[in-house]
């Protein structure tokens, strides 16, 4: 083997090791078919650049660190389209808000969503120890769901059904978050470079 | 200054128009035969202009396999190294099929649109 090919072939490995490192997250199974089909690419890709060499090809890839987080987007947000987990769709909308603007949007109607439904269950637990404070206060122009000031001339419309329209809500809004960042997520476009 | 910005916004709108539609050139490629992941790289530079990054193109495809609108396979070459050859599922078909058609309904709505701006030249 020649200096130059041997030079050739280290660039190639301390790229794809570079690669394999930086794809935490995806099967070890899916990682080594991610590694072996970008190996193959870069050895297609070699006679069309004699003079140019390795380094061009490897700069037309992007940085090892770019792709595997391209590689890691499509996988996670192909995973959580079908999932109900909260968790894995609000962890994968912010990995897809670095990527552009249609990720950012994605990730606030995750936040949006899931801070109401958790805001709605923590009134539902304080209205046992705080029944003056928590209800669905009306009167005099006002509309307060959740916890207000006393004597401030409104009434709670609610009173004891208060903990169940409130649950149903909170379970509502948190199912509806989920069912929407499903739909989001499957009708999705490539997430932009 | 302003017609520098306005050129480079021009550009950015341009590059995302292509980006967004390298899912629908990337099944469309495959409505052929198959092929691999080079190849279909030239195909979309040679018959649609779309210079798209290399490493783009690979984490699509595999998510699209994921989706089952590709199947893949590892294939020996005569000479030299076994390459990946990617082709369309019946689901895939299906999708490029109604891609093509979504864009060709929004293409010639548009065209009516854009046809004045064209003939301004």
């Amino acid at each position: 083997m020649t200096n130059l090919a041997q030079a050739r072939n280290e660039q190639i490995e301390s790229y794809l090791t570079g690669l394999d490192g930086a794809l935490r997250g995806v099967g070890r199974e899916e990682r080594d078919e991610i590694l072996r089909e970008i190996r193959t690419h870069i050895l297609d890709s070699l006679p069309d650049n004699p003079e140019a060499g390795v380094e061009t090809v490897l700069r037309a890839l992007g940085a090892p660190e770019r792709l595997a987080e391209q590689y890691q987007t499509e996988f996670l947000l192909t995973q959580a389209s079908r999932s109900f987990s909260p968790w894995l769709l609000l962890s994968t909308a912010w990995r897809w808000a670095h990527t552009g603007i249609r990720g950012f949007a994605v990730f606030m109607v995750a936040m949006v969503g899931y801070t109401m439904a958790l805001g709605f269950l923590v009134t539902v637990l304080l209205k046992p120890f705080l029944p003056n404070r928590i209800g669905l206060w009306v009167g005099h122009g006002n509309f307060v769901f959740g916890a207000t000031s006393q004597g401030s001339g409104v009434h709670d419309v609610l009173g004891s059904l208060y903990i169940p329209v409130t649950m149903l809500l909170a379970f509502g809004t948190a199912v509806g978050t989920t069912h929407a960042l499903r739909w989001l997520m499957r009708t999705r476009r490539r997430p932009a470079r | 200054m302003a017609g520098n910005n306005n050129g480079e916004r021009g550009q950015h709108w341009e590059a995302q128009l292509r980006k967004g539609c390298l899912e629908m050139a990337i099944l469309s490629s495959l409505w052929t035969g198959r092929l691999y992941g080079l190849e279909i790289l030239r195909r979309l530079a040679n018959k649609s202009h779309l210079e798209v990054a290399e490493g783009t193109v690979y984490p699509i495809l595999a998510r699209l396999k994921a989706e089952g609108l590709l199947q893949s396979e590892w294939v020996e070459a005569e000479a030299g190294h076994p390459r990946k050859y990617y082709w369309l599922t019946a689901s895939g078909r299906r999708r490029a099929q109604e891609m093509a058609e979504a864009w060709n309904d929004f293409s010639a709505s548009l065209a009516v649109l854009v046809g004045p701006v064209l003939k301004g030249k």
